[in-house]
């Protein structure tokens, strides 16, 4: 955040023409976050999502969220875009995740070595007014984690030294690559976060069916210069509801009512189908 | 319609699955079979992850079971004495089959150790199974009768605990039934089936125990043996998805009835050389799995044993 309004102050102060052109009616009243930057109020971003609790119930077939802001102190010219750029991530909670590669054995294809990543997120989905290379370089984009290619994945402490580099980059591709093959690693297309006029800007983010339940991170970051001037976090619960968490809760909780449970429901359908179906003596 | 399954963690077509039940119940009805080995193959194809398509099979078999059991013991085809020796065999050898499951999955090597077991069964049931029926269709031809041969002493005999089995007339060891229980839960617990096509032949040509009485025997075990490992597929590996199996439960039920009516109309030994044609594809299906060079050689999983 200090580095976001440090690097504001620097831009507005480079920029004294523009910053003189704001209009003061679409300043409003000076926020708290503008504080450090005493001459002209800082832009910043707020955005919201669309549906901040979702439900994975028995009919959950995926959800599409939208993520909305606005720009507040905007010192952009005009109306057109360029001036600005505002980028969404959307982040699952992170998981520890097994990759295995597989090779030739006598013919047969067999897994054969293995990395654990720590941490990994579970989705992860990315929204930009354009792609995100020309908006920042790749230092800024690593630092805030923005980019299929910057997503934080450390492998467990064990491969130290047992693998080459150009092999772990091997395995996180295959990350990136299988996730995205399951829609859970989503580049939306470069105008995946479109303006509403001047300040006031959307992206919408599809949650496909199999998003892995928990809570979900909206990041907004704004960007101006090729640096990121302000950011705004929003969070989305993603929980299950209805049978859906009844039934995964008594799997899970209580395993042994779960699996008498299951016998009964199975030898209750078998009797039910032999008394109905197959009464005729034999 | 899709409906989400909350153990496999994912959305399918409710219709796809009550029609992959009603076609696997349709094949088990037409042959007698329980349809496991068809079953677990097509949900792990359609993408189901492999330990909730095993531990998941087990509950159709259960059901389907449950009720050719109760048609076989009503028909007095049940060898109660025989039944209870390969449950008791059929239980130790599910434990073992679910601990094992357990450890594969965490070394990461349980796809395939399915996969070669299906070949490894499907293949040498299958091929024999084509064998005995081409032979049948043959001498039906040119009109031989097939003699089974007359009942010899061999090694099975100097075995220990021998018993009087009355129904099947038989007094012999209880070791060779309670091995075979075992062998078919063990094979029940890894591979999701319900091992009929295992412990059918085994009982016909190691035991000698009558053809009237097999099938009912058989089916008393898997009853039991299936009740087993779906309780500790549940307790052991979470595996189980009581929706999916229901679906499949209902789609089964109404498949078998119409499968049993087509079956009745054709030939014992057709039957099995279709049957047989059947295994042989399925096992062909999943070896060239093995064999062909993935697109794909990394593959994700979560991490188990620590809150996955």
């Amino acid at each position: 955040m200090l580095r976001a309004l440090i690097s504001l102050a620097i831009v507005v102060l480079a920029m004294p023409v523009l910053a003189q052109d704001t209009r003061p009616s679409r300043m409003g009243p000076p926020r708290p976050a503008a504080a450090p930057a005493p001459a002209v109020p800082s832009p910043t971003v707020e955005a919201d999502v669309s549906t901040r609790t979702l439900a994975v119930t028995t009919g959950f077939t995926g959800h599409e969220i939208v993520v909305f802001g606005a720009i507040d102190n905007s010192d952009a010219p005009s109306t057109g875009t360029g001036y600005y750029d505002v980028v969404v991530v959307v982040e699952g909670t992170p998981f520890p995740i097994v990759v295995r590669r597989k090779s030739d054995v006598g013919g047969v294809w067999v897994n054969t070595s293995s990395v654990t990543f720590g941490s990994v997120p579970s989705y992860y989905a990315i929204a930009s007014t354009r792609p995100i290379e020309e908006i920042a370089g790749p230092g800024v984009l690593e630092r805030h984690a923005i980019g299929m290619q910057h997503i934080k994945m450390t492998p467990s402490a064990r491969y130290k030294g047992t693998l080459k580099e150009y092999e772990l980059a091997g395995f996180r591709e295959a990350v990136i690559r299988l996730k995205k093959k399951e829609n859970l690693y989503v580049l939306e297309p470069k105008d995946g976060v479109t303006f509403v006029g001047r300040s006031l800007f959307r992206a919408t983010i599809p949650l496909p069916a199999n998003v892995p339940v928990g809570p979900l991170v909206a990041r907004t970051y704004l960007f101006h210069g090729g640096e990121v001037v302000s950011a705004h976090i929003a969070r989305v619960t993603l929980h299950r509801a209805g049978i859906e968490r009844v039934v995964h809760n008594f799997a899970f909780i209580y395993p042994a009512s779960y699996g008498l449970f299951a016998v009964l429901l199975a030898v209750a359908a078998g009797l039910l189908a032999s008394v109905y179906f197959y009464r005729q003596p034999g | 319609m899709n409906i989400y399954l909350p153990i496999a963690e994912m959305s399918v077509n409710a219709a796809l699955l009550l029609g992959l039940g009603w076609a696997v119940g349709f094949l088990s009805g037409m042959f007698g079979v329980g349809g496991g080995f068809l079953l677990t193959p097509l949900l792990i194809f359609m993408g189901v992850p492999s330990a909730v398509a095993v531990g998941t099979g087990s509950m159709p078999i259960l059901a389907s079971s449950v009720s050719g059991a109760i048609a076989q013991y009503r028909r007095r085809n049940v060898d109660i004495k025989m039944g209870v020796i390969l449950v008791a065999g059929g239980v130790v050898g599910s434990l073992i089959g679910v601990q094992l499951m357990k450890l594969l999955r965490q070394a990461g090597q349980f796809d395939l150790f399915v996969s070669l077991s299906y070949v490894t069964f499907l293949g040498a049931v299958g091929a024999l199974m084509l064998i005995e029926s081409i032979g049948t269709i043959r001498k039906s031809k040119s009109g031989q009768t097939s003699g089974r041969k007359t009942r010899q002493h061999s090694w099975m005999h100097g075995l220990p605990f021998k018993m009087r089995f009355h129904r099947s007339k038989l007094y012999i060891s209880a070791v060779p039934p309670a091995l075979i229980g075992a062998f078919v839960g063990f094979m029940a617990a890894v591979m999701g089936v319900g091992g009929g096509f295992v412990m059918v032949p085994a009982m016909i040509y190691l035991l000698r125990v009558p053809t009237s009485v097999v099938i009912g025997t058989s089916l008393f075990q898997i009853v039991f043996v299936m009740a087993v490992t779906t309780f500790l597929q549940s307790l052991q590996n979470k595996a189980v998805d009581v929706v999916l199996a229901l679906l499949l439960i209902v789609g089964g039920v109404i498949g078998a009835l119409f499968g049993a009516a087509a079956g009745a109309r054709m030939k014992g030994e057709q039957l099995r050389f279709m049957l047989a044609a059947l295994v042989l594809l399925v096992c062909l299906r999943i070896g060239w799995d093995l064999m062909i060079t993935p697109a794909e050689v990394y593959s994700l999983s979560p991490v188990f044993g620590g809150g996955g």
